[in-house]
């Protein structure tokens, strides 16, 4: 047989383009397979970095709930655990004031430790225009273990430092909190404000001049029936009226029992009465008085030596002191009823305060210099006595920006920003305060009204030098730059009754038997302006 | 006078005889901060416990459970997570309750039976169906291409029993050459893509993200998975040598005490020990104690040759020196 090439080229071909598809089918299951592995190896690997990233995902979350929490805010500066049971938190007010007097003293006549200089033609040192810086309080405040905690506050306003509070406490419960240390006494209203939030630039004569200010002591207070019922009662040292005490002094031995019940029956509801709590605060103390002669720690405060207070304006000028051998002895009882009450822009505080305060008067010297050289101050017999003296204020505020007034301080809508139009929240605020004292502080035992110089002795006070009431109106401003800051004007005119010696007579008169002597003290024009970090 | 005392006595009796023990009942919380996997264990044997107890005392107990890598809830008790119970992973862990937290007495292993592990369990490699890679032993997790799913020693008890499982397999074929040994457990652990904190983590990774060709897993979360997590989607292999994993339980004396849950605790855990209990732990896929329970259950865990820690690696406190303290054996081989 002939070879025939055509044949067998068209057979290589035929076999070739019979072959070539299964040749290829091979190939293509190789690649198939190949690519088979490479999508699961790639598959693996996507999976594997996925995983990972939910394992680190939760090693974050792990790693968080580990990780302490450090908040910066206008609320202060705190760190904390992440549960929260443990935190520290910085906090800070600061207050700069200017005090502007048109008119006014600036301490009772015949004051012993008086400037030398002029005196005006009323016989007083007129009160000085001043800045200064009211309070410097950095805070520390802490807690530990959820329910333990402590606050430290120093006072660096006034040219010493002291502990304005320090105090541990112990939050068992919502319905009991210990609370032991230096601390804010439990009994008044507008005192339980804080310094930054109070309304007006200084507090009212319920507050400032009858109530205590802060006291050693142990108190225990809580919220009960789901916050509609406050209560607080306390064991602490005792301190005059108004009276701060200070960390290292227990001037007499005897206890003061404090207590307060606060409600705010409607505080759940949607209605205007929401707003709106009252209650009643009250102390109760027996001094022996002979505890409150011969001292010899003459670094103290005298308003707190003889366990009695003086009082001052809203300009915080002197303007009633007993005299220096007047001493507590006996019981001193305070009450206290208070309301307030918030509704939109609107809030009211409202608080009346009596002491009823039994003194007597000590003779052989003063007894807070510790008595004369010849011997040791003894209570002067026949000289007791129970002294009443009153004061009460209601206080209105309103924002005119709209914000909600409350207890606590206020959250402008708008911050004061120049860039971006907004000016803070404006408040308007007025008030009226007044303090009465008991006639009796200003006579002897026998009735008669008595003054140094004047023959006629063993009177409390004197009615040429210290007036026996003060009515204050009080009109003002707050501008809120934003929640720490704030600026505050306020207009306070105080008008007195006695105080003052009658014109034309000597410096050296005193009043008469009768006090026609007397006269009223010059009202006090203050103008008394704040700038205000609180944080 | 006398007719009325009467009257008061027999009210207060028919008062005394009528009121039901439950009036008087309290209510009792308890904690057990425990490992990875023994959720569902402890699901069941919590609402039994709490039957077996109110029908006791009267009173409801409510349990609560914790799981995560042993190391990692024992240092969580350790920094104030009051368990009043702990049910981990291995010994070490416990060890440290006493040592570093001062929570339990020293002796804390002497105060129950087995040495304070009512139940105990092993090491196999859960492998997906088909065995597609072919993996029967210990020798085929360091080939190349082999991906090993554990979890990390560090934290996990399971992880800690699977890499001595995987040593004393390494040291007997290499006749104790510690050398080999290392590179062999290194070789495996090149093998793992993931390490998880804990063996439930490293479950997910391979049961339910389909990652890895072997899971190095106790024996009861093998069974899990295999029959309860991915029925028919995966195998068990028992390899030719594994570890006896003994958990141990305890009361956390300090917490319990704090909380006057001493009785209920111990009591919590004496039940473990009971037929009850042991027949809820078998039915979890951990071996009983008690022998009937095991008897019963024979079949269902397969024949091992199972080495023990202490006879293998001198106890805990030494295994755990030696391999898992900071610059151990672990530390020495694995790479990131």
């Amino acid at each position: 047989m002939k070879f025939n090439y055509s044949t067998f080229s068209l057979a290589l071909i035929t076999s070739g383009l019979i072959t070539l598809p299964a040749i290829s089918h091979a190939n293509d299951s190789a690649e198939l397979e190949d690519l088979r592995n490479l999508v699961q190896e790639l598959s693996q690997k996507v999976k594997i970095l996925e995983r990972k990233g939910e394992n680190n995902d939760e090693a974050a979350a792990a790693a968080k709930k580990e990780s302490p929490v450090i908040k910066a805010s206008s609320s202060g500066f705190s760190f904390a655990s992440p549960d929260g049971k443990n935190e520290i938190k910085f906090r800070g007010l600061l207050q700069a004031d200017h005090r502007h007097f048109s008119d006014g003293a600036n301490d009772v006549r015949g004051r012993s430790n008086e400037r030398a200089g002029n005196l005006n033609p009323d016989g007083f040192h007129s009160a000085e225009d001043t800045s200064l810086l009211r309070r410097v309080r950095p805070t520390i405040e802490g807690k530990v273990g959820g329910k333990y905690g402590f606050r430290f506050t120093p006072e660096f306003a006034g040219g010493s430092a002291s502990a304005v509070d320090a105090y541990v406490e112990a939050n068992l419960s919502p319905g009991l909190k210990i609370r032991a240390g230096k601390q804010k006494s439990i009994v008044g209203l507008e005192r339980l404000q804080g310094g930054g939030d109070i309304k007006f630039v200084e507090r009212s004569y319920v507050t400032n001049a009858i109530l205590p200010n802060r006291d050693l002591g142990v108190t225990v207070s809580g919220d009960l029936f789901e916050n509609k019922l406050n209560y607080g009662v306390g064991i602490v040292n005792g301190v005059a009226d108004g009276g701060n005490i200070s960390t290292g002094t227990e001037y007499n031995g005897e206890r003061e029992y404090t207590a307060r019940l606060f409600a705010t029956p409607f505080v759940d509801s949607a209605n205007a009465l929401s707003g709106l709590g009252f209650g009643i605060g009250a102390t109760w103390t027996d001094y022996t008085g002979e505890k409150n002669l011969n001292f010899t720690d003459t670094t103290a405060a005298d308003a707190t030596r003889n366990g009695l207070p003086s009082y001052v304006t809203e300009g915080q000028q002197t303007f009633f002191r007993y005299t220096s051998n007047a001493i507590a002895d006996g019981k001193r009882i305070r009450w206290s009823p208070q309301a307030n009450y918030y509704y939109g822009p609107l809030g009211v505080i409202a608080e009346y305060a009596r002491v009823s305060q039994d003194v007597s008067l000590a003779n052989n010297g003063s007894p807070a210099a510790g008595g004369a050289a010849a011997g040791a101050s003894v209570i002067t017999a026949g000289t007791h006595k129970n002294l009443k003296h009153d004061a009460w204020d209601v206080g209105v505020s309103y924002l005119i920006t709209g914000e909600d007034a409350s207890f606590k301080g206020v959250k402008p809508k708008q911050d004061f920003d120049l860039d971006k139009g907004g000016w803070g929240a404006w408040e308007l605020v007025a008030r009226y305060s007044e303090i009465n004292l008991d006639s009796d502080t200003f006579k002897n035992a026998a009735g008669v009204y008595a003054a140094e110089g004047s023959g006629i002795g063993n009177a409390f006070s004197d009615l040429t030098k210290s007036a026996k009431s003060a009515e204050t109106w009080t009109l003002g401003l707050n501008w809120y730059l934003n929640t720490n800051a704030k600026v505050s004007l306020n207009y306070a005119r105080t008008s007195f009754d006695c105080g003052a010696l009658r014109k034309g007579l000597a410096q050296t008169t005193n009043n008469n038997a009768s006090g026609s002597n007397v006269r009223d003290r010059e009202d006090e024009d203050a103008l008394l302006a704040r700038f205000q970090v609180a944080f | 006078m006398k007719k009325s005392l009467l009257t008061i006595a027999l009210i207060s009796a028919i008062y005394g005889i009528t009121t039901p023990v439950s009036a008087f009942a309290k209510d009792v919380n308890l904690l057990n901060v425990s490992y990875d996997p023994t959720r569902e264990l402890y699901q069941d044997f919590n609402k039994a416990f709490a039957a077996y107890w109110k029908t006791k005392t009267g009173d409801n107990v409510i349990v609560k459970t914790s799981h995560g890598g042993s190391g990692k809830q024992a240092r969580a008790i350790i920094d104030g997570l009051d368990a009043d119970v702990a049910t981990l992973a291995l010994a070490y862990d416990v060890d440290q309750l006493s040592e570093k937290g001062k929570l339990i007495p020293k002796d804390w292993q002497k105060r129950l039976g087995h040495n304070s592990s009512p139940y105990t369990s092993t090491i196999v490699l859960l492998v997906r169906k088909g065995n597609p890679k072919g993996i029967k032993d210990w020798d085929d997790l360091v080939k190349p291409g082999i991906s090993v799913i554990t979890p990390n020693p560090k934290t996990s008890g399971g992880a800690r029993w699977n890499y001595l499982a995987a040593w004393a397999f390494a040291q007997k074929k290499f006749g104790g050459d510690e050398a080999k040994t290392k590179e062999f457990v290194g070789k495996l652990l090149k093998n793992v893509p993931v390490l998880d904190t804990g063996a439930r983590g490293s479950t997910t990774t391979f049961v339910e993200r389909g990652i890895g060709d072997v899971l190095l897993a106790w024996e009861n979360e093998a069974f899990l998975a295999q029959k309860e997590l991915g029925v028919g989607k995966f195998e068990i292999v028992v390899p030719s040598l594994s570890i006896l994993a003994e958990p141990p339980v305890t009361v956390v004396d300090k917490f319990a005490k704090k909380h006057g849950n001493e009785v209920v605790a111990k009591a919590y855990l004496d039940y473990l020990y009971t037929e009850e209990g042991q027949e809820i732990a078998a039915k979890n896929y951990y071996r009983p104690t008690l022998e009937s329970v095991a008897k019963k259950y024979e079949k269902q865990f397969p024949k091992s040759n199972l080495v023990k820690i202490d006879e293998e690696f001198g106890g805990w406190q030494k295994a755990q020196k030696t391999h898992f303290s900071d610059g151990g054996t672990f530390d020495q081989i694995y790479q990131k």
